[in-house]
């Protein structure tokens, strides 16, 4: 075969009449910006209420002291306490895109918080529990927050990290679920880590090794035992 | 390999009067300040946006990423249509004559491959913005907003008569290779991590 230049210019075949020629591409780009038009308004009206990452959307309404306010037919033993300050328990569950987990420990309306995706990202946050629910922690040293609400047996909010931030819903979380702490010296370096373990009884860690973030092997949730470096660890159950 | 001045494009002859200077210049300008608008405008757009973190799901699907990952792999698979069709339109596949329908075959596979990848892009930007916390997000971000960038100067670049023949092969490989990296970057990370659902 002939190897023709690539400057040759198209056979005159190839060529559709002038009118479309013309126009067509137009057409392409216009049909995809009135798709994304389109997209975006359906997002606009049916996007925040209705989520489709299955987690429900907040409930503003304050606790009240009737139990029967909650038609759920689920059979949840935890009815809505009446007395303020919020009630006294262990939270955990994923970000609205899965990416990462987020742990809230609530003891006597203070609150501390581990954000963590089982790689690099990850931060302890500590703060109040309003009378209301709502919660604003932060990270020492500062760059991170979550904002929240305790309502109806479960925390949603956002939590900013640097450079990112996700929505995040986290339900009442039974032992072994929760949130878990380890610090030790291995072989001269400090060692930090942090565990979620999920209601679903995954769960997802981080080992700093001299502020090194990585992958964390999984502990015995019902004993918090961590092999690290060859190094036995206990992993403490987190509390405010 | 030089250009061919007496290159076309299209198959009409050209308007008189269309080889001023100043016109000559606009072929290029306008589809090249369109795309430096499109592709900066998506990439503010989703730094300035507050990401959502949600929007609609299809049905029949486990979730928006997975739904995200096979339209994006439909419009790879279209994409390859197009290298395949464009090689074929310029005589590069050894032993292969192109049939007539060709350049329909490259006109609306393109069209459809655009089309499966406007939605993943509109749920990127909406749900998640442009983000930059690890070198895979970063690239996806930088490459997501030159893509759709590149894609309109292509288009607008279809419509000039006069340009060398090597530039619309040049901008439309562009293209290609972008969105490889756009659908490896995303798509074969989501089946990589987990796994190949729907």
């Amino acid at each position: 075969m002939t190897v023709r230049p690539w400057t040759r210019a198209f056979p005159i075949r190839f060529h559709c009449p002038v009118a479309t020629k013309r126009s067509g591409p137009l057409y392409t780009l216009l049909a995809g910006l009135v798709l994304a038009l389109v997209m975006l308004s359906l997002n606009a009206t049916t996007g925040s209420g209705k989520s489709s990452y299955g987690d429900s959307a907040p409930s503003p309404v304050p606790p009240t002291p009737t139990p029967s306010a909650s038609p759920t037919a689920s059979p949840s033993p935890t009815p809505t306490p009446s007395a303020s300050p919020a009630p006294n328990a262990d939270y955990a569950g994923r970000t609205a895109d899965r990416a990462a987990s987020v742990a809230i420990a609530v003891r006597d309306g203070k609150a501390i918080a581990y954000v963590c995706d089982g790689r690099t990202k990850e931060a302890w946050l500590r703060g109040d529990v309003a009378d209301d629910g709502t919660m604003r922690l932060t990270s020492s040293p500062k760059g991170s927050t979550l904002t929240g609400t305790l309502a109806g047996g479960r925390i949603t909010g956002a939590v900013e990290l640097p450079g990112r931030t996700w929505k995040f819903t986290a339900a009442k979380a039974v032992k072994p679920s929760g949130l878990y702490r380890a610090t030790a010296r291995v072989s001269g370096a400090k060692v930090e880590g942090g565990w979620i373990v999920l209601p679903d009884g995954k769960q997802v860690g981080i080992i700093d090794r001299d502020g090194e973030p990585s992958a964390a092997p999984s502990i015995d949730p019902q004993t918090g035992a961590v092999t690290v470096d060859g190094e036995q660890l206990t992993a403490k159950p987190v509390v405010p | 390999m030089s250009a061919d001045p007496n290159a076309r494009t299209a198959s009409f002859p050209s308007p008189p009067g269309g080889g001023r200077r100043g016109s000559r210049a606009l072929v290029y300008l306008v589809p090249a300040l369109v795309a430096a608008a499109v592709a900066v405008g998506l990439g503010v757009y989703g730094k300035v946006h507050d990401p959502t973190g949600t929007a609609f799901n299809l049905a029949g699907f486990s979730s928006p990423g997975a739904v995200k990952s096979w339209l994006a792999t439909g419009a790879f698979f279209f994409a390859l249509i197009q290298l395949l069709s464009a090689l074929a339109m310029y005589g590069r596949l050894p032993g292969v004559r192109a049939p007539s329908w060709t350049g329909a075959l490259h006109r609306w596979s393109g069209r459809i491959a655009f089309l499966l990848a406007v939605p993943v892009a509109v749920h990127c930007l909406y749900a998640f913005g442009y983000q930059t916390y690890s070198t895979r997000v970063m690239w996806h971000s930088l490459l997501g907003c030159f893509f759709f960038g590149a894609f309109s100067a292509k288009m607008l670049l279809l419509r000039a008569e006069r340009i060398p023949g090597w530039l619309l092969p040049v901008i439309g490989g562009l293209v290609f290779t972008v969105l490889t990296a756009l659908w490896l970057t995303s798509a074969l990370w989501f089946f990589r991590t987990t796994g190949v659902t729907t």
